[in-house]
């Protein structure tokens, strides 16, 4: 293979951990703050995607900026999964993680039902955009803009969840809340108001994954469970909770499987990705940036 | 409610007046025909069960009702030498798992009774389900797999009136002989294929024909199903630029695989497709213009219609139920329904033993068909010789035209495709 085309493998590996981290910083954001697992994290994703398309076709506004409407319909969403059901789900007196696990898990399998009857199962796709099918030709090396958009708002969204953490009273909320749930209280946070934001703030964050994703993937009701893996071992690989670990390993993760494809048969590509996590689980259990 | 000795009496006769009134219905009960399908209803292939579905649904409806087509298995009422039974269609989910498709055959020969089984689109469930209906003893029909090492295993009740991609391949191969021989450069070919049973088969007879017939093959990618991105492996396809790409994709692959490569500015010579995929209006939906020139194996063709005006008929009964036309896979279906339907009929019993026998038996001229084919009659391995493929290149806004063999052909293949 010519360096050329190395170089092509490793962009497109950078551009798509990019978007890999920025799927999976949501699922990393709820795990972090309340110790659940969100099974149904491919499907909000897959809702996301579909509310991207379906806002598109209706209004016919470029999918670039229907991702705020996207990012909030989405917050909506994840707010209200929490109130709904998660908040139920954790006053299980036994078993508590099972219990979540069965109702996130439950979750997904009706989102997806619901979104195969209701949308078909047939493949949709956005044409006409303003990105879509462009592609940036650096000295032969091809950058679809679709992506390297992608990348660029994985940047900004990480910047701004920085920002977010670090200097306002709902990040400090936030980090407080999981440091102890139960002191929390004493100061006058309320617990479940937290949650349901936080629950809302990982669901955007996906949702913001899901409108860029909409303009260069194709739409499916199973769409979700292609990306949920790679989320899961994203956040897996960059230690549970932690936000900046899943950016880490979101590009690690792009530029493992990339390589990967090109070294062994490619329908071992994902090979790559598991045998590296199963090599950071033998050093660090907790993943890269996960507290010990 | 209690009752005295007379109304004690009087119902008893009562029960026993309708007791041979329930024994009627039952009976009239057992001449329905209950047949099993197995599809994929849900997960990433979901549209293709759906469109199974309303294909074998319109099938049903021709043979239960009387429709005055040149069918075989199309006239009069329901199944003749059954005394005009119905048929009746209990349909399973296999989800693309060779082990659920086991399972729900297992559960619809068990529980439901049918007396055959039709199937199953991915070759990797056919696999699993015909050796469950070969233990139970009655007949698996693959309407659309197409792995030749299905029929190679020594099956009593399997049968596949379609061509295997054997024979499909073999077709490609013979039309890109015939384009060499009019003069046109074709040196060398890139597989490009999934790593399930279907995928693979397809390469290894692909490698197989490229090196009998002297294409030197530039690039040979086994890729893994539903990947969420394939840019490494199109960078591959686009380092070898094979004069044909000749890729071996389901739905989800073949949307991303003609994504990638415009991204990665990349315009294959030409593409030659062994369906699956390609021969989805999904596809074409969503990435049709890029794909305009491409061509793709076939068990059908509309085309076709112009000599057997019938299938332009069976066309519109089936797009009154799947809003599309009849396509590659939902032609398979169809017909297969109308095969077993036609056994059932001169078997003039629904038991497994006397079915696979009238089946073994069973010689339908083409012309009775909606597909190309000479007739079909199946050999003692259950396999079709008859089932002649056919070429169809995509010209855009959903239509297809048949360019190969030339008997079939109503135009000329535009090659390269990218002129």
């Amino acid at each position: 293979m010519s360096t050329e085309a190395l170089i092509q493998v490793i962009a497109s590996g950078l551009l798509m951990g990019l978007i890999y981290a920025l799927i999976a910083v949501g699922l990393s954001l709820i795990f972090g703050l309340m110790d659940v697992v969100n099974f149904a994290h491919g499907e909000f994703l897959m809702v996301a995607m579909y509310a991207t398309f379906g806002l598109w076709l209706v209004s016919g506004i470029d999918p670039v900026l229907l991702a705020p409407a996207v990012t909030a319909l989405l917050f909506v969403m994840g707010a209200l999964v929490y109130l709904g059901i998660v908040r139920y789900a954790m006053r299980a007196k036994a078993n508590i993680g099972m219990v979540q696990i069965f109702a996130t898990f439950g979750l997904a399998i009706l989102i997806q039902g619901l979104s195969q009857y209701f949308f078909t199962p047939d493949y949709r796709s956005i044409s006409n955009t303003w990105l879509g099918g462009h592609t940036l030709n650096v000295f032969g090396v091809y950058l679809p803009w679709p992506q390297i958009y992608g990348g660029v708002i994985s940047v900004l969204v990480f910047g701004g969840l920085y920002l977010l953490m670090s200097r306002t009273d709902f990040g400090r909320a936030l980090e407080a809340t999981r440091e102890d749930q139960g002191a929390v209280a004493l100061v006058g946070i309320d617990r479940n108001r937290v949650f349901a934001l936080g629950w809302g703030l990982g669901a955007a964050l996906v949702g913001i994954a899901g409108a860029v994703l909409a303009i260069f993937y194709y739409i499916h009701p199973q769409v979700g469970a292609t990306f949920a893996l790679i989320a899961y071992v994203t956040v897996a690989l960059g230690g549970f909770g932690s936000v900046f670990g899943a950016l880490v390993a979101g590009v690690i993760v792009g530029l493992v499987e990339a390589l990967t494809a090109v070294i062994l048969p490619s329908s071992l590509k994902a090979v790559g990705v598991y045998a590296l996590y199963l090599g950071v689980v033998f050093v660090r259990p907790s993943g890269l940036f996960g507290r010990l | 409610m209690k009752m005295n000795r007379r109304q004690l009496l009087m119902s008893g006769v009562a029960a026993a007046a309708l007791a041979p009134m329930g024994r009627m219905a039952f009976a009239q009960a057992a001449t329905e025909v209950v047949i099993g399908v197995v599809y994929p209803m849900s997960g990433s292939n979901a549209q293709i069960g759906v469109d199974a579905k309303h294909a074998l649904e319109t099938a049903a409806d021709i043979i239960n009702a009387d429709y005055d087509l040149e069918l075989q298995g199309a006239k009069g009422a329901g199944i003749a030498g059954l005394g005009g039974a119905k048929i009746r269609l209990v349909f399973a989910d296999h989800q693309a798992d060779p082990q659920k498709g086991r399972a729900e055959a297992e559960r619809l020969i068990t529980q439901d009774k049918v007396c055959a089984i039709i199937g199953a689109f991915h070759s990797s469930v056919s696999a699993t389900v015909s050796a469950t209906t070969e233990r139970y003893g009655i007949p698996y029909i693959a309407a659309d797999s197409s792995s030749p090492s299905l029929h190679r295993r020594n099956l009593k009740f399997f049968f596949r009136a379609a061509a295997h991609d054997e024979m499909f391949s073999k077709a490609m191969f013979d039309f890109m002989d015939a384009q060499k021989k009019k003069g046109k450069k074709i040196d060398s070919v890139a597989l490009f294929h999934e790593d399930t049973i279907f995928g693979t088969d397809s390469s290894t007879v692909q490698q197989k024909l490229a090196a009998e017939r002297g294409y030197k093959i530039a690039a040979d990618i086994k890729y893994r199903a539903n990947s969420p991105s394939l840019t490494a492996e199109v960078q591959q396809l686009k380092s070898g630029d094979a004069d044909v790409l000749l890729p071996s994709s389901y739905t989800t692959d073949a949307i991303l695989l003609v994504k990638t490569m415009a991204e990665l500015g990349y315009k294959p010579k030409n593409i030659i497709a062994q369906a699956a995929g390609f021969s989805e209006k999904t596809v074409f939906d969503t990435v049709g213009d890029q794909l305009v020139g491409l061509i793709s194996r076939g068990s059908f063709s509309l085309d076709l219609a112009a000599k057997r005006p019938f299938i332009t008929k069976v066309n519109e009964l089936f797009k009154a139920r799947a809003g599309r036309d009849l396509n590659d896979n939902t032609s398979r279906q169809f017909t297969a329904l109308l095969i077993l339907a036609d056994a059932i009929d001169r078997a003039k019993s629904v038991d497994g033993e006397q079915i696979r026998a009238a089946l073994a038996a069973a010689d339908i001229p083409g012309e009775k068909t909606i597909m190309p084919w000479k007739r079909v009659k199946f050999g003692p391995d259950g396999q079709n010789e008859d089932a002649d493929p056919v070429l169809l290149q995509y010209v855009g806004e959903n239509k297809f035209t048949t360019i190969y063999p030339e008997i079939a052909a109503v135009a000329d293949a535009k090659w390269p495709m990218n002129a």
